[in-house]
């Protein structure tokens, strides 16, 4: 059976409707906020701005991919150990990699992008691409086109996902792969592509 | 008069999430409470600051607009119940106003998502950490009374993240 995308998004939605008295959102295993992405977008680009004045862009991207890696990582072993996934997703499953086009979806729910598994190499190989990325949309509309690529959060999350998967017990395997962006819409390509291979370092910065 | 109903403005347009036409994302504790980390490391109190920047500018920007887009909401209480509904649904927590007008005010709230994405991650902390929701309450004053963004100076005299009973947001002019 092949992961039915909408069936995650739908359960995403409703499950987003619901939140406790304290107003907090619970779902797949983690605390859910529901935010504009004026907010993540600036963090994230006037971040690496004062970085860069301060001599350290390399750095700010590097931290932001991390901060971002160590997110999924954490935030998609919640999900695919939660009581939803259970129920939703893993009915769907065939094989492990079944599990990435489920985080995928997962990703779309979220808002983040029309991601989609372009190619998928076992223990190799991941290449994710999107159309329409939150980050280079937002990028563009306030700063123009820029020469790199601009999608720090999925970049970092791409790696997360073979991490998961390939990297060994959880919670050792964090920064097994990383990830580029090789191409970016905020770059003037067509669209965004992640390709995430093994690491020899384990670490990103 | 049309009832602000947030069920109706979460909704997507395709892949897209948008809340009252305007594009959102969902994002977990771990994210939220990584950047804030982040930014507290690597920038210290210019972190802070942009943390603080961020908020201030996504909650004006979206209240903006719904103020202008439910017209029929005018007097304050119920613009400040508005922005209660909002800040609770979006799972960002609760807020209380307790008094509130053009010169600033005071607020607490009893619970919040980066309170409990905080403990969760990293325990007590030894100083008031909701920069969030300083720069979100920010925006909102500032939509509310018709003010620039960067008018008003949200301050948290007490935080949950440091075991105090509740955070508690003094806001004034700077």
């Amino acid at each position: 059976m092949a992961i039915d995308g909408n069936k995650i998004i739908h359960a995403v939605m409703e499950g987003s409707r619901i939140r406790e008295a304290k107003g907090i959102i619970p779902l797949f295993g983690v605390y859910l906020s529901i935010l504009s992405t004026i907010y993540y977008n600036r963090i994230n680009f006037e971040f690496e701005k004062r970085m860069c004045d301060l001599g350290q862009e390399e750095k700010a991207r590097a931290l932001l991919v991390a901060a971002a890696q160590e997110c999924g990582y954490a935030t998609f072993q919640g999900i695919r150990n939660s009581w939803e996934w259970d129920e939703i997703v893993v009915p769907m499953l065939e094989s492990r990699e079944d599990q990435i086009h489920g985080f995928t979806a997962v990703a779309v729910a979220f808002g983040w992008g029309d991601l989609h598994v372009v190619e998928l190499v076992p223990e190799e190989k991941l290449v994710i691409r999107v159309n329409d990325s939150y980050e280079a949309r937002g990028y563009i509309r306030e700063y123009g086109y820029s020469t790199a690529g601009k999608c720090y959060m999925l970049r970092g999350v791409t790696g997360a996902f073979m991490d998961l998967i390939y990297g060994g017990e959880y919670p050792d395997g964090c920064f097994s792969f990383l990830a580029e962006e090789r191409r970016c819409r905020a770059k003037e390509d067509g669209y965004c592509e992640f390709i995430a291979r093994k690491s020899p370092h384990k670490s990103i910065l | 008069m049309k009832p602000f109903n947030w069920q109706e403005e979460l909704d997507r347009d395709g892949h897209r999430l948008v809340f009252s036409g305007q594009t959102f994302a969902m994002h977990c504790h771990h994210y939220n409470i990584n950047l804030q980390k982040m930014l507290e490391e690597a920038l210290g109190e210019a972190g802070v600051a942009l943390l603080y920047d961020a908020a201030e500018k996504a909650s004006f920007h979206n209240f903006e607009y719904l103020f202008a887009r439910y017209d029929q909401i005018k007097t304050l209480k119920s613009k400040l119940e508005m922005v209660a509904i909002m800040y609770q649904n979006c799972g960002l927590g609760i807020l209380h106003f307790r008094q509130i007008g053009p010169d600033g005010g005071i607020l607490s709230s009893p619970a919040s998502h980066h309170v409990t994405g905080w403990l969760a991650k990293h325990g007590r902390r030894e100083t008031a950490g909701c920069h969030f929701s300083r720069g979100w309450i920010g925006g909102v004053m500032s939509a509310l009374f018709g003010k620039p963004t960067g008018y008003y100076d949200v301050r948290e005299s007490s935080c949950k993240m440091k075991r105090d009973r509740e955070c508690v947001f003094e806001i004034g002019v700077r």
